[in-house]
């Protein structure tokens, strides 16, 4: 017997789009939810003409920066701006549960889909709006694209090397985690929470609020009067603790050495080189305060050795440490292998490509991919003739005019 | 209205955390939303309350905001007698919050198996560094070495310097975030059925989840992305040093330029020598953009002009001109944004014999108090009340003679 999907019988009309939204809508769709995308023809979420595309050729349905974001979804296209396409948007909320965008404040309200009008049709709707500064205060038509919330969240200026301009993590890290996760679950605390009073719920996500908790202590610090700086891989208690070069070109391991026992483990596995026994190195306070001398003698010994070998080795003893691992590498790693997080699900246009699975599991109620990401528009037609009921002769009259489809 | 009338999102929802710092972020998730968070310690306190900084000498300030709104309950579990109460506890809760891989688990007697076997009505979210299989289950592990083995770390850095990780511990948010939106979903089916279960995050597959497109590019590209620094690969945008630190500016995007007449206009009319250069219709094409000339041109026009001047009059000035730009802000900067004060955003808490500025919560429920509503407390500063109304709920149930 299969077990069921924990979220099976919820809906989710989805006008979110871009990187935050969706990895949001998603979970619930993996879960069960029909989590129902509500596209445009001539405004499709820009993220399908985001690379990487399958053999390098762009296309709205060969983008596995829009797929791996929207599996276990549908999609449909309404043109919005039209009246006919608005009502239509408004019956499929007063058929769902959920819905939620992240546009910039005003836009639903503009195109007639704002909290007030949806409560019209759905007065117990979860409406979750995610704008980039909030719907209020001085900021909040403030424009910004790529790296713009992690810079003024503060993300950004902290993570680097001290004696450099920062870098941050490489990737738009704001939308990949905490703002699609914390709407997952403010929207999950909210549908608990009705269920138990029959209340709906409005909640504004503001992004720049949801980011700025991902240094919280280092506000705090501020807050008491100390100063945080960009530290690298410096740890606050851990030393030695670095990202050491091995045998290779651009190979590198990630070490943390937590406590005493964990150093004499250490040296063990480098060979108990000479320097190793240099009293000073013998308390963690004298290695954080020689860290930088000790990352250079750590790195002459770990460039003679292979990566993976040198973690399996260090971690063998009780020592944590890793290879790191580049997107080539996760692909054939074996703990993610062993716990089946990559799917290959067959796609319609882009063929069997990669998925990312769900990054835990339910013992009783799991999720699953229940499918690629939809095509453009793929379920228009069942949407409205299926689920609202529209007359077919009716749905091709809007087709036609392009309303729909 | 009154608090009866207008429940929290996890009002009557009892959290038991037994977390070390890789689960403590979820826990503090279900805190801010109403659930009765208790934090179980040994005699003294877990030994995440000395991570530094400290504030006042004795609180540790990662732990201060992970903690804020939980209750603090000290039991021995090496005493037959408080472990007892530890099972007594998890009979009165809905969820178990753990963070440590199997092995440990078992030493614990907190394994998922024997948890859930003992205790069917509990959803048992069980956060840990590998999951609870796999051949690497039981391998240590810390914030740095799970962000390089979950493909984070090397995509973050200078390329002529090693990988550099993301400031903090953000694994802890990573797993957090993805964990506490499981455990409300098991929590549904719990609240559905009467069926508890066990939820297994797995840290290094959620930081595998956060790799934005890189996974993607190698299979549908051949192409693997390395670390590359925050420099603009165009003409336009980037970090740029500015008077008091740095800002980032989008002025093209995809090799096209983005509000190009709006950033030419802008260095105009501030009389920056050879600003009419970027109306030359070579800023239009996607080479000169990408090329390092192109790039560097700009950067010193820019930059001309950005030296005299701070991030937030950069901020708010490009922006009223319709510019993407964004200050790289300090921690300093944010306890002063104007949005987030202007929102009343910060909320101050006690810390010890310190009142601290928090920030508030993630998201804003209308008509709700959700976020940090109380101080974090120290050890052992609930334990009593726990206990008594353990001991009147035991005494309510106990047959009648």
């Amino acid at each position: 017997m299969s077990s069921p999907l924990p979220l099976k019988g919820l809906r989710v009309a989805d006008f979110t789009w871009v990187g935050a939204g969706p990895f949001f809508t998603k979970p619930l769709a993996d879960h069960g939810a029909d989590v129902i995308k509500i596209e445009s023809r001539s405004r499709t979420d820009p993220i399908r003409n985001m690379a990487p595309f399958r053999d390098g050729v762009p296309g709205p349905d060969r983008s596995g920066y829009f797929a791996n974001r929207n599996t276990s979804k549908r999609s449909i296209c309404l043109d919005l701006k039209d009246p006919r396409g608005r009502d239509l948007a408004l019956e499929l909320i007063a058929q769902s549960d959920v819905v939620a965008n992240n546009f910039t404040p005003g836009t639903m309200d503009r195109l007639g889909l704002g909290y007030e009008d949806v409560l019209k049709v759905r007065p117990d709707v979860i409406y979750l709006e995610m704008p980039m500064q909030g719907n209020a205060g001085p900021h909040r038509a403030f424009r910004g694209y790529g790296l713009a919330i992690a810079a003024v969240g503060g993300l950004l200026g902290l993570t680097g090397y001290p004696e450099r301009p920062p870098v941050g993590t490489g990737t738009n890290y704001p939308d990949h985690v905490p703002n699609p996760l914390h709407a997952a679950v403010a929207v999950l605390a909210a549908l608990r929470r009705r269920r138990r009073t029959g209340q709906g719920q409005y909640i504004e996500l503001s992004q720049l609020e949801s980011t700025v908790n991902a240094i919280g202590p280092a506000l705090l610090a501020t807050a008491a009067g100390m100063n945080t700086e960009r530290c690298a891989n410096d740890d606050a208690v851990a030393a030695p603790q670095g990202v050491y070069p091995c045998a290779g070109d651009d190979r590198w391991c990630a070490i943390t050495v937590g406590t005493d026992s964990q150093w004499a483990a250490f040296v063990r596995v480098l060979g108990n080189p000479a320097w190793a026994a240099r009293p000073e190195f013998a308390t963690v306070q004298g290695r954080r305060g020689a860290r930088r001398e000790l990352d250079g003698l750590i790195a002459e010994v770990t460039a003679t050795r292979r990566a993976d070998e040198l973690a399996d080795e260090l971690t063998s003893a009780g020592v944590p440490a890793a290879k790191v691992s580049d997107a080539h590498e996760v692909l054939l790693d074996p703990q993610l292998n062993a716990r089946g997080h990559w799917r290959v699900l067959k796609h319609p246009v882009m063929g069997p490509s990669v998925y990312d699975n769900i990054p835990y599991r339910l013992s009783a109620t799991p999720g699953e991919l229940r499918g690629p990401a939809p095509l453009l528009g793929a379920d228009t037609r069942d949407v409205c003739v299926g689920l609202l009921g529209m007359d077919p002769d009716a749905y091709q009259r809007l087709a036609e005019q392009g309303v729909v489809g | 209205m009154t608090a009866h009338q207008c429940p929290t999102p996890l009002d009557g929802v009892r959290v038991i955390d037994l977390s070390t710092r890789l689960g403590a972020y979820a826990g503090r998730l279900f805190a801010d939303l109403g659930a009765d968070v208790i934090r179980v310690e040994p005699p003294g306190g877990v030994p995440e309350r000395t991570v530094p900084p400290l504030v006042g000498g004795v609180t540790s300030l990662s732990f201060a905001f992970t903690e804020a709104g939980k209750r603090s309950v000290v039991l021995d579990l090496d005493d037959p007698v408080d472990a007892a109460r530890l099972e007594d506890l998890l009979g009165t809760a809905q969820m178990l919050l753990t963070s440590e891989g199997p092995g440990r688990l078992r030493e614990l007697v907190l394994h998922p198996d024997d948890v859930t076997a003992r205790h069917p009505r509990l959803v048992h979210l069980s956060i840990s560094p590998f999951g609870l299989t796999g051949p690497w289950a039981d391998r240590p592990a810390g914030d740095l070495t799970l962000l390089a083995a979950g493909g984070l770390l090397t995509l973050a850095g200078d390329p002529d310097l090693a990988p550099v990780r993301a400031w903090g511990e953000q694994t802890s948010v990573i797993a957090g975030v993805h964990g506490a939106a499981a455990a409300l979903m098991a929590l549904l089916a719990l609240e559905d059925t009467e069926r508890g279960q066990v939820v297994d995050v797995s840290a290094q597959e959620a930081i595998a989840h956060s790799l934005e497109n890189a996974v993607q590019y190698f299979d549908l590209e051949g192409v693997v992305r390395h670390r590359a620094g925050a420099g603009p690969a165009e003409a336009g945008t980037g970090l740029f040093a500015c008077a008091d630190g740095w800002i980032y500016l989008v002025g093209g995007l995809g090799g096209l330029p983005l509000a190009w007449e709006a950033i030419s206009q802008w260095l105009e009319d501030n009389g920056v020598e050879d600003a009419e250069q970027l109306r030359e219709p070579r800023w239009r094409e996607r080479d000169w953009r990408r090329g390092e000339q192109g790039i560097a041109v700009f950067r010193t026009l820019f930059e001309r002009f950005a030296a005299q001047r701070t991030k937030q009059e950069l901020y708010e000035d490009g922006q009223r001109r319709g510019i993407s730009i964004a200050p790289v802000s300090t921690p300093h900067d944010l306890l002063s944004n104007p949005q987030l004060t202007e929102r009343g955003f910060f909320r101050k808490l006690a810390v010890g014999d310190r009142t601290l500025a928090f920030p508030g919560p993630p998201y804003r429920f209308a008509g709700l108090d959700v976020g940090p509503g109380e101080a974090p407390a120290e050890p052992g500063r609930h334990t009593e009340a726990v206990l008594n109304s353990l001991s009147a709920s035991a005494a309510a149930q106990a047959p009648k003679e």
